[in-house]
């Protein structure tokens, strides 16, 4: 069974239609993330797998059951961090944790609110206000309060913003904890693609409402693109009727010629271009993994 | 059931602990001070008898009350859209109705906090003591239902307006709608529509209610057909909440 699978989903707001045919499959125990521009419609997405938002075509389901026959169960069972944490001010982190513990039926003991609170890394002593918290510190309460119900599936909007850098290797070290010792499937929705890559199994790539990539990260030597500069032993003109859609050349100065592979290996490309006479005598990967994929699939906009 | 307790403490909390319902308590109090000390002390007032004295002190904090309401209400579900934190509570075992529900008894809560602070200077006025019950049982029965028919109200607004202002500017139009026929002259509300308006109007219905009650001397069980009207409005106020409120959404 999925954790969450998605057919042919569609959505329009007016008569913008926001997502296209949206198909897309998070296993369980997966660490899927979830990737593409501002308004790309990641965030949509979520609500409506969520049951925020309503959707007009396809179907969704989680944990093998449809959502729109499932919605107050399914919330039982997953947890969510929504971009914007929606923090009540006046609370402090134990009374915050207390309430939305009581609301999932979970009896919130001031111990279980500070081991928790400690999980995250967050000084349980400290009483005063949420409002007083650095960005920092309301993400780490966030992810606490995202984790209370112990979910089955664990969604994520942006998890490691506003973190420093040490913060972010903790969290990153409390999800992979969540995912490889209670099985949590996670859903990521984040720009930072370090985190991709650190966290990551599988990945989609949601551009103008529509998947451009999805995939296994492990997969990237022949499925993700990588640029490469090539030194030529001698001046060479680009063929005429060069047609290789997994070959690109995107600039040629001098003696050095910059191509974009897609879908293939180094060594497989080389061959081909050796076949063509292109002079080489050196070659440099000059970016590629899963920034490269991000930018061809995305067409530059971050 | 359990997680509509869990809200409701919530929102108690807050009313209390917040600066704002805090300051919003003073300034009611500040302005029953001042309105009853005109009352004892000011020439002209102070020749209205206690029974005067007191009717105007039960409207005061009436509409008051209906202020603080309909801000409180226009707040509820628009507030937490504004200020993100209805989709953490959405996203949560929680309906749109368990929220919606909460704020309702939040708000009469706050309505019974009103009510007790005026409860000493309804004392004061009221001289031998004659009145002093009358009133207390107009106040708290109309006040009740006129409460949660406003209430009911600016939460309707609240969920289908995405931002507090718009909700504000609303329920104070139907607000100020509802009291304008406490402005009209005495000819204008004596004629046939003025006294069908007033039959209709469940505010004009509570305030000729204090009226009849405090200064006539009527029993309560003598304003039926106002109480009725009231009755009828909260009914038609409470399901059509418990119908929307169903879809609350972001």
């Amino acid at each position: 069974m999925n954790a969450i699978e998605i057919k042919g989903l569609k959505k329009k707001f007016s008569n913008k239609t926001v997502l296209e045919n949206i198909s897309l499959t998070v296993k369980q125990r997966d660490i899927y993330g979830f990737l593409g521009p501002n308004g790309a419609g990641k965030t949509t997405t979520l609500r409506i797998i969520l049951g925020l938002i309503p959707y007009d075509e396809g179907s969704i389901s989680v944990m093998g059951k449809d959502i729109s026959l499932w919605k107050e169960h399914l919330k039982r069972r997953v947890n969510v961090l929504p971009e914007s944490h929606g923090f009540y001010g006046w609370m402090n982190a134990v009374a915050y944790l207390r309430l939305f513990g009581n609301l999932y039926g979970i009896r919130m003991t001031e111990d279980r609110c500070l081991s928790q609170l400690q999980t995250v890394g967050l000084d349980p002593e400290n009483r005063l206000p949420i409002r007083t918290y650095s960005r920092g510190m309301k993400q780490r309460l966030g992810i606490a309060r995202a984790t209370i119900n112990s979910p089955e599936i664990l969604f994520l909007d942006e998890p490691t913003n506003g973190l420093d850098p040490r913060g972010r290797r903790e969290i990153h070290d409390f999800l992979l904890y969540l995912n490889r010792e209670h099985g949590t499937t996670i859903v990521i929705s984040t720009h930072i693609l370090d985190d991709v890559e650190r966290l990551c199994n599988r990945i989609a790539i949601l551009h103008h409402g529509k998947i451009r990539y999805e995939g296994a990260l492990e997969n990237k030597a022949n499925d993700i693109s990588c640029r490469y500069k090539f030194k030529l032993d001698k001046k060479w003109e680009i063929p005429d009727n060069w047609q290789n859609t997994h070959i690109r050349f995107l600039e040629h100065r001098g003696d050095y010629l910059i191509c974009q592979l897609n879908s293939i290996g180094a060594t497989e490309a080389i061959k081909e271009l050796l076949k063509t006479g292109l002079p080489i005598v050196e070659a440099e990967q000059i970016s590629g993994g899963i920034e490269e994929t991000y930018f061809v699939h995305t067409e530059g906009e971050i | 059931m359990s997680d509509m307790t869990t809200l409701l403490r919530k929102e108690c909390v807050e009313n209390l602990s917040v600066f704002r319902t805090i300051v919003m308590f003073i300034f009611v109090c500040i302005l029953m001070s001042v309105y009853s000390i005109l009352l004892i002390s000011n020439t002209e007032m102070s020749l209205l008898d206690n029974a005067h004295a007191e009717y105007m002190l039960t409207e005061l904090v009436l509409i008051l009350s209906l202020l603080v309401t309909l801000l409180l209400g226009s707040d509820g579900i628009a507030g937490e859209r504004e200020r993100d934190t209805l989709e953490v509570l959405l996203l949560s075992p929680v309906n749109g109705r368990s929220i919606a529900v909460s704020k309702l008894f939040n708000i009469l809560f706050t309505w019974l906090i009103l009510f007790v602070l005026s409860l000493p200077y309804l004392w004061a006025l009221a001289g031998n003591g004659q009145n002093l019950v009358p009133s207390i049982i107009a106040l708290l029965v109309t006040g009740t239902l006129c409460i949660t028919i406003v209430g009911g109200i600016s939460l309707i607004l609240s969920i289908k307006f995405q931002t507090v202002k718009g909700a504000i500017f609303t329920g104070m139009t139907v607000f100020l709608l509802l009291v304008s026929p406490a402005i009209l002259g005495s000819s204008l509300r004596n004629n046939a529509i003025g006294r069908f308006v007033d039959a209709i109007d469940p505010i004009m219905g509570a305030i000729n209610t204090l009226d009849s009650v405090i200064i006539d001397s009527q029993g309560i069980s003598f304003q039926l057909f106002r109480l009725g009207v009231m009755l009828f409005y909260t009914i038609v106020v409470l399901t059509s909440l418990y119908y929307i409120s169903r879809k609350v959404e972001l």
